[in-house]
């Protein structure tokens, strides 16, 4: 069998976690690349291409923000950010210049091979992206700008939609609330955090069964929402 | 300005009226004489009021034993009184401090010109009630119309009697309600001979003197009068408050002129009598004449008195300084519009009289447009001091007659000398010198009497008839004048420039001695240095004792005295208390606690109140001695209050590094727990969920990665309970003798494994003499370090760990090829959660190695440094130095 491997780089400083993360990758059907520094990383992406990028943050030589608008200027791929709690600034400003999505530290191998697999799907689906989302007996058609629950269209504002349709697009992948913020209401209410609150608990009210625990619409506390089929 | 704009309510009316709120209100009961019915009426009152459910209380009520009086307290809550011990007697106060305590809604105070007995907070009892409006609590008293201060002279024309115990005018305008209790003058002597004021031989005895019918109708009439004057106070208060416009204005202004004679007092009175007549307001001037010598301690205290009385009265008091006093009189009235200037006359005997131009009269001339009242001396006056009181004052003033003897003799000698050479009116001249010099170094008196002796000396010897007193021509008598006008004219100039030049160094001294306390205050950083300083600079400047009380956990506690002391007597205390609780003066000599032994001055900072001074008394203060204490204390509070700010700076500076360190402590824990446990929990899910997939080294290499980072955790763990250890001074190292040789080895061989590729290399002398260690504490320390020379350098590199001695230490010298460490941070490595490059959170270690390490060897005696870079701008080498254990005497080997 001689299936196509993505090629996972994983930039980390600290040998423990490529101690498993190589064998864990290996396992799971990727190629794993080290790189033990920021430069390091960033020599990597730009001459190996690699399917995704695992980065940590809190690297010794490298703040993760310049390190990630550097790679945007020539990588298109999935990022994926680790990072400590303690982090949380510098992880939604990486989630802002166009990180995929992060895991927490410390972490299950299996929550971060997900993770990993959301991101590359999504990558490898966006160019022709799918015109009609299903999560459950809920149908979005991103065309036809329609949306049904068990076969009966739903009512959506346009502006619901509009988030319902930004989220749908993410497919799984986290999106900050600037992100939203700024797709639905535009750069000057980048930081108008009360209005997205209370259209995703509008749009809860609509498409989910039980809006105070939601299914589709999940919270990334102080990072923004995600959207799972 | 329109016509029509609309009409504001005064401000300073509404301002008065708001400084109220919050006060207790006083209703004053006033009657013209004892037994008219006050505590009776205000008793029914206030039964009336409780039977209305208000909170009233009885604070003090004197019933005279009237049972009509008495049968009105059941019913109303009375409160104990306070016994003082006074000259072994026990007298039953009114308990202000229990009064407060209770804090009813209304208090009841009998007889309001009360004087407490000695040893009470206030000397009266008009003091007390003020404090309690102060606090809040409403206060109803009783009062007579003649015990007001203003009406005393009036009370006293009137009856014979001079009342004692007085209260200040300004105290009942400031009552809210004045309510006369009135009966007829008729009725009041029939009550007095029914027995119901007084018992029958007192009160037979009171209705041939003080209850006579026209006394008391004098004084009904003086009592209706005021109460007919609050009432219009009130009704002018109203008006103005409501912005209602009214002529009240006469646009009267008194002025009242006092000086340190006799007549003080009365002036101040008449002033005040006239300014009620007047409704006009009033001001009690005295002028100071810098060119004169000063006035006399009796005089200087007699202007005090009145100036007091004068502000008792309500009146605004002024000194005005200058040698014209009718020039600066007149120009003050007319600067402050004054139409009436009150003086007074005294009854100088008549030559002085003669010889002084009337000031009366001068004043006349100069005070255009003001009307002059001129108040004659009352005959019962008491006299000035007389020649005999001056001498005494001046015990050894004899002394400075004899000086003035003794150059008339040199005179005569060196007169008698040149007797052959000259003529006699030439001899003149020396006797003339001898007076001259008498005048200038020793005064005026002196020198008249040298200048008598002299006359008769020098017409004694040489003039003829020689050798006997007999004035022989009209040339003698001239002689004898101008002796006696040299002497004069000198003397007094001379006095006044002595005086003059005593007083200017006096003040140099002050002035000088204060720049030198000042300096000694800003140079003391910290409060209790400053306190100290301000103590002794006080009983320097005063000569008696002084001491410094500063707050402390709520209460005001000595912390400084001079000459040393540390206690207070409980009654010292109070005033101590009271003083810092009001920020006004209290104790000796003030009208609070007086009969403590101390005065005490609240020591006022810029922004706060920074403590109380407390001065020991002395009886040869003078005001300016006083000044100076003050001025001294003010910049005292100042310099207390700095130290006091730069403490609360440093507090907040070692609050901001706990703070720094509390941070820096949860970064470590969060970074150093959380990396071994991301690898941990990494290595584990990865052979849980691909354990099968995996080939065999690499599944043990994930089991090595799991111990290896279990191991750190433990080790950080391990360090973390050091410091907390260390931290609580819960390392008591058991030393023992130990040779450094075996724990560097022992220690080398814990973090072999963590080596990698670095090469460890021992230097040990062959032999080496032991320390006293705790060879655990030791071996950790060497641990620590070594891990942190492993976590700062390359694979590859050399660790040295040697050991040597010198004259009296063991030394034990890490070093590694690391990148070393910058010189400017070479002093903070051994501080806890400090690592090179803050800016990162990926320091290899956990901050806490060598502070640990610093710990330890600290708690063993020893000591710790670092060196770096050692070679070639890299690598760091960290020196442990340990004293050698004393050799063991060879005779016991």
């Amino acid at each position: 069998m001689s299936a196509y491997r993505p090629r996972i780089l994983v930039i980390d400083d600290e040998p423990q976690m490529h101690r498993f993360l190589g064998p864990a990758l290996t396992a799971a059907g990727f190629e794993p690349v080290r790189a033990d520094d920021g430069a390091a990383g960033l020599r990597a992406i730009a001459a190996g291409a690699p399917d995704a990028v695992v980065l940590d943050l809190g690297l010794p030589d490298m703040d993760g923000k310049d390190l990630l608008k550097a790679a945007r200027a020539f990588y298109v791929g999935p990022v994926i950010v680790l990072s400590a709690r303690e982090r949380e600034a510098e992880k939604i400003a990486t989630l802002d210049l166009g990180a995929d999505d992060y895991v927490q530290k410390p972490f299950g191998v299996g929550e971060f091979l997900a993770r990993l697999r959301v991101a590359l799907r999504h990558k490898l689906e966006r160019v022709g992206a799918e015109a009609t989302v299903v999560a459950g007996d809920l149908e979005i058609d991103l065309v036809r700008r329609l949306v049904t629950r068990a076969g009966e269209p739903l009512r959506l504002s346009p502006k619901e939609y509009e988030l319902l349709a930004r989220l749908a697009e993410g497919d799984g992948r986290v999106l900050t609330h600037r992100q939203l913020l700024t797709a639905i209401w535009g750069p000057a209410h980048a930081d108008d955090l009360p209005y997205l609150r209370v259209l995703v608990g509008q749009l809860r009210q609509r498409i989910e069964t039980e809006p105070a625990s939601p299914k589709h619409i999940l919270t990334e506390p102080g990072v923004g929402y995600r959207f799972m089929r | 300005m329109t016509l029509d704009e609309p009409r504001r309510p005064d401000p300073d009316a509404l301002l008065a009226e708001a400084k109220k709120a919050g006060r207790g209100r006083l209703k004053v009961f006033l009657g013209m004489a004892p037994g008219v019915g006050k505590t009776y009426e205000m008793l029914a009152q206030a039964a009336r009021r409780r039977a209305e459910g208000r909170d009233v209380v009885v604070g003090v009520v004197e019933t005279h034993g009237r049972k009509e009086t008495e049968a009105l307290t059941p019913g109303l809550e009375i409160l104990a009184r306070q016994p003082i011990d006074y000259r072994g007697r026990t007298l039953m106060e009114f308990d202000l401090d229990a009064a407060l305590a209770r804090r009813p809604e209304l208090l009841l105070v009998d007889e309001f010109a009360h004087s407490n007995a000695p040893g009470s907070r206030h000397p009266k009892r008009w003091q007390d009630v003020a404090e309690l409006l102060e606090a809040g609590v409403s206060v109803w008293t009783t009062l007579n119309i003649q015990h007001l201060e203003s009406l005393v002279d009036v009370v006293w024309k009137i009856t014979g009697v001079r009342q004692r115990e007085t209260v200040p005018d300004v105290i009942l305008s400031k009552a809210d309600e004045v309510e006369i209790v009135d009966i007829t003058p008729a009725e009041l002597r029939q009550r007095l001979a029914e027995g119901k004021v007084y018992v029958p031989e007192t009160a037979q005895l009171a209705s041939e003197n003080f209850f006579k019918p026209e006394n008391l109708t004098a004084l009904r009439e003086l009592a209706l009068r005021r109460a007919a004057r609050v009432v219009d106070d009130e009704l002018i208060g109203a008006m103005r408050r409501a912005g209602v416009a009214g002529p009240w204005a006469a646009g009267e202004r008194i002025l009242v002129l006092v000086a340190g004679d006799g007549m003080a007092d009365q002036l101040v009175r008449s002033g005040r009598r006239l300014a009620e007549m007047m409704d006009a307001p009033w001001t009690v001037a005295t002028v100071e004449r810098p060119a004169r010598p000063p006035p006399s301690a009796a005089a200087l205290a007699r202007i005090n008195d009145a100036m007091k009385l004068a502000e008792q009265l309500g009146a605004p008091t002024v000194v005005l300084t200058a040698d014209d006093i009718t020039g600066a009189v007149a120009d003050y009235c007319g600067k402050n519009n004054v139409t009436q200037l009150v003086i007074g006359k005294s009854r100088d005997s008549l030559w002085r009289e003669a010889l002084r131009r009337s000031f009366a009269a001068a004043m006349m001339r100069r005070a255009e447009g003001v009307a002059l009242h001129i108040v004659t001396e009352r005959s019962a006056a008491p006299a000035g001091p007389s020649l005999a009181a001056v001498v005494a004052r001046e015990p050894h003033a004899w002394r400075s007659y004899l000086p003035g003897l003794g150059y008339v003799a040199v005179a005569t000698g060196v007169a008698l000398w040149l007797d052959r050479t000259f003529r006699a009116s030439d001899l003149g001249m020396i006797y003339l010198a001898a007076v001259l010099t008498a005048a200038v170094l020793q005064g005026l008196r002196p020198a008249l009497l040298a200048a008598g002796l002299a006359f008769l000396v020098y017409n004694y010897f040489f003039l003829a008839p020689r050798y006997l007193f007999v004035i022989g021509s009209p040339t003698d008598v001239l002689t004898l004048f101008v002796f006696l006008a040299v002497a004069l004219v000198t003397g007094f100039l001379a006095g006044r420039v002595r005086d003059q030049q005593r007083a200017t160094s006096r003040r140099a001294a002050a002035i000088t001695s204060l720049l030198a306390a000042s300096r000694r205050l800003s140079a003391s950083a910290v409060k209790q240095d400053a306190a100290t300083a301000l103590a002794e600079q006080a009983a320097a400047a005063t000569g008696g004792r002084a001491m410094i009380l500063l707050p402390e956990g709520g209460e005001i506690v000595p912390v400084a005295a001079a000459p040393a002391m540390t206690e207070l007597g409980a009654q010292d205390m109070a005033a101590a208390r009271w003083a810092w609780e009001h920020g006004e003066p209290a104790g000796a000599g003030t009208g609070t606690l007086p009969s403590a032994g101390w005065t005490f001055w609240p020591l006022q900072g810029i922004g706060k109140r920074a403590g109380v001074a407390a001065i020991e008394p002395q009886p040869q203060a003078d005001a300016e001695s006083e000044r100076y204490v003050l001025a001294l204390l003010d910049q005292g509070a100042i310099a207390i209050e700095r130290a006091e700010l730069a403490a609360e700076a440093s507090e907040a500076d070692a609050l901001r590094r706990s703070e720094r360190l509390r941070t820096a402590l949860l970064n470590s824990i969060s970074h150093d727990l959380r990396t071994p446990l991301a690898g941990v929990l990494g290595a584990a899910t990865t052979l849980l969920e691909y354990g099968g997939e995996l080939e065999r080294p690499v599944q043990d290499d994930l089991l090595e990665s799991i111990r290896d980072e279990a191991e750190r955790l433990n080790s950080y763990v391990g360090n973390l309970l050091d410091m907390t250890r260390l931290e609580g001074g819960g390392v008591a190292p058991r030393l023992q003798s130990t040779d450094p040789r075996d724990v560097v080895t022992a220690a080398a061989d814990r973090v072999s494994r963590r080596l990698g590729q670095r090469q460890l290399v021992r230097d040990f002398p062959p032999t080496l003499s032991t320390v006293p260690a705790d060879s655990a504490l030791l071996e950790q320390a060497l641990v620590n370090i070594l891990e942190n020379a492993v976590a700062y350098s390359a694979d590859g590199s050399r660790i040295e760990a040697a050991v040597y001695e010198d004259q009296r230490n063991v030394v034990i010298s890490i070093e590694d090829e690391g990148k070393g460490i910058p010189t400017h941070q070479l002093q903070q490595v051994f501080e806890r959660f400090q690592r090179l490059s803050e800016s990162s959170d990926r320091g290899q270690g956990t901050g806490l190695g060598l502070a640990i390490a610093k710990g330890f060897v600290d708690a063993m005696g020893g000591r710790i440094a670092a060196a770096s870079p050692i070679h070639h701008g890299r690598g760091t080498r960290i020196l442990i130095s340990l004293p050698k254990e004393k050799p063991t005497p060879h005779w016991l080997l």
